[in-house]
């Protein structure tokens, strides 16, 4: 085999993988940035999410693109609920907070596993056959699930950047205090924030879906990728954990060519603490450590 | 910080009746069935490993990856009494320090840096030792792990029965639980508390917050290698899902149901949580619900947890009489 297809392979795999990484850490990292609150739940609203279009998509007959939409607006609206009702007096307390997700973590994994057992199941692709790029092949099923991700990506960019909300949102990641002087009200922003943030978990849950296999353990996997990714972008750093998602999905997938996935895992974990003792501020992120 | 120990000194019958009940409790389980000695043996060894992470909270950290620094200590201290034969309290000495070592490199790395931060690496740390165990198939016996661990014996004298072994854990528990509460009545107790309430304030009053969490830190993951060498030698097989971070989070929920601010807290959380399980038997899951839901409760409504509550009963019924 040639070897310039291998990595040309491997970097089609690395990147896909990445955009996983990279929606699961921006979530994460937004959760923090609004609430400063670390969100061990996160890889349960992945699960939730890939459970959702996995339902909506075999059992409800709905096609893959609008179950993806609901599945997310399904996963903003209870992310807030959940926000407002449980989170709500842990806002801005570290420790307390972190313990609070804790159990809600297991809350949600366990009503899954008692709704949906623990046999996983596997949903049907939703594109067959291979597209060529030259010399390398990549399923079809994948190409949609980059181009959606790019797509939810695009749309979190623009809602971000151009809409009241999302510059109001933006403001409480920066500072809260200043922000809520300036008239933006924690009330809203709060529920939405951690909303959006678990959102996109389940976004990468619902288009992940079609690619591996659905149970209630999966969430535990790309919740500890997301905490490597925002450990090396920097805490609360979008940016950040967009350039450390795709990095660490490049990483793990050309490490694959050459080690066992294991060996892959303990490397990853190597590069975090030589990044902790070099650089603790993250790739891009702006101190406060 | 209202503790137990503290308004007991002022109310000298509260001790009493609280050194009373301690008693009944550590005495019991020897008059009753096997079954009862087995759930106290598994109670005492979870006393020991809370009481480690509880002292890592105290000085404002909370560790996720405690059951890998007692895969540490009990993996170390296994493979070396099974491969060179070495005497039980040689390699649980081994074992204890092992964990304090790795303990002291990570700790040494990452409590440099905001709390978050350690929460996230320990996490990440559980995993990779749980990778650790299960890839270095010809040390660690991968995922089959290790069995037929022989009993601990001390100076020719074997614990092999569930009454003996009970005795050992419990005076290690309740050795380790009195040991804390000098620690905390002493001035070094006072500077690891100050740290977790105000690092800013306590470093600028000359204490090194730093030393004083990676000196909690290294105790504590010894805490968790002594429980986990007398688990190992108790139950005899140990596995890398002995350890997995279920059983840090598992650890968690006893501190925290406990009570994270009194030297009770480990005690009264693995008392009422390791029995806990046989109400649930065969629904696991509605166990795990319990669980979280109970952890978020006691956050919201009794922050200081279970042990904390004579004192907020104390101060309702004084209230009232008031």
């Amino acid at each position: 085999m040639d070897w310039s297809i291998l990595i040309a392979q491997a970097t089609v795999n690395g990147l896909i993988v990445g955009l996983l990484y990279l929606l699961m850490a921006i979530g994460f990292t937004l959760v923090f940035g609004v609430m400063r609150m670390v969100n061990f739940a996160h890889g349960e609203f992945y699960m939730l999410g890939a459970f959702g279009a996995y339902f909506l998509t075999t059992t409800l007959g709905i096609s893959f693109l609008p179950a993806l939409a609901i599945t997310f607006a399904g996963a903003v609206v209870f992310g807030a609920a959940v926000e407002w009702s449980i989170l709500k007096p842990f806002r801005h307390d570290e420790l307390n907070g972190m313990i609070a997700t804790i159990g809600l973590a297991m809350i949600l994994q366990n009503l899954a596993l008692m709704f949906f057992g623990p046999d996983p199941v596997s949903m049907p692709s939703i594109a067959r056959g291979a597209t060529r790029l030259g010399q390398i092949a990549i399923p079809t099923a994948r190409i949609y699930v980059v181009i959606f991700a790019l797509a939810v990506l695009c749309a979190l960019y623009i809602f971000l950047k151009k809409s009241k909300p999302g510059r109001a949102l933006r403001a409480v990641v920066e500072d809260f205090e200043i922000a809520s002087i300036q008239g933006i009200r924690s009330k809203v922003y709060y529920p939405l924030g951690f909303g959006i943030g678990v959102g996109l978990a389940a976004a990468a849950g619902a288009l992940m879906a079609p690619l591996f296999s659905v149970s209630p353990f999966v969430g535990a996997a790309p919740l500890l990728k997301a905490f490597m990714v925002v450990i090396l972008g920097g805490l609360g750093s979008i940016p950040g954990a967009a350039v450390a998602g795709l990095a660490l999905g490049l990483v793990e997938s050309y490490s694959s060519l050459f080690l066992s996935t294991s060996t892959a895992d303990m490397l990853i974990f190597l590069i975090v603490i030589v990044m902790l003792i070099v650089r603790p501020k993250g790739l891009l992120g702006q101190g406060e450590v | 910080m209202s503790t137990v120990s503290t308004s007991g000194a002022k109310n000298p019958a509260c001790a009493i009746l609280g050194l009373i009940i301690l008693a009944a409790l550590v005495v019991f389980p020897w008059f009753s069935g096997p079954f009862v000695l087995h759930l106290a043996v598994l109670t005492a060894i979870n006393i020991i490993v809370v009481n480690g992470l509880a002292l890592i909270s105290r000085s404002g950290q909370l560790s996720l990856g405690h059951a890998a620094f007692m895969a540490v200590g009990a993996y170390v201290a296994v493979i070396l009494g099974q491969r060179f034969g070495l005497p039980f309290f040689l390699t649980s000495v081994v074992g204890i320090i092992a964990s304090m070592v790795v303990a002291l490199v990570l700790g040494w790395i990452i409590l440099r840096l905001r709390g978050v931060y350690f929460v996230l690496v320990t996490f990440a740390f559980g995993e990779l030792v749980r990778l650790v165990l299960l890839d270095f198939t010809d040390i660690t016996g991968g995922a089959n792990g290790i069995t037929s661990i022989a009993a601990a014996e001390i100076f020719g004298f074997k614990f092999d029965s569930r009454a003996s072994m009970y005795a050992l854990c419990a005076a290690v528990a309740l050795l380790t639980t009195w040991m804390l509460k000098r620690l905390f009545n002493r001035p070094i107790g006072h500077a690891i508390d100050s740290v977790a309430v105000n690092p800013a304030l306590a470093e600028s009053t000359g204490l090194s917050v730093h030393r004083l969490q990676v000196f909690s830190f290294v105790i504590g993951c010894g805490l968790a290698g002594l429980g986990s060498v007398l688990q190992a030698h108790y139950i005899g097989y140990i596995s890398p899902e002995t350890y997995n971070t279920s059983i840090s989070v598992g650890l968690i929920v006893m501190l925290v149901i406990g009570g994270r601010n009194s030297v009770w807290g480990p005690l009264v959380g693995a008392i009422v949580l390791t029995p806990l399980p046989e109400l649930f038997r065969g629904a696991v899951q509605t166990q795990h619900i319990f669980y979280g839901a109970a952890l978020i409760l006691i956050l919201r409504f009794l922050p200081g947890g279970l042990s904390s509550l004579p004192g907020v009963l104390r101060k309702l019924t004084g209230k009232e009489a008031a």
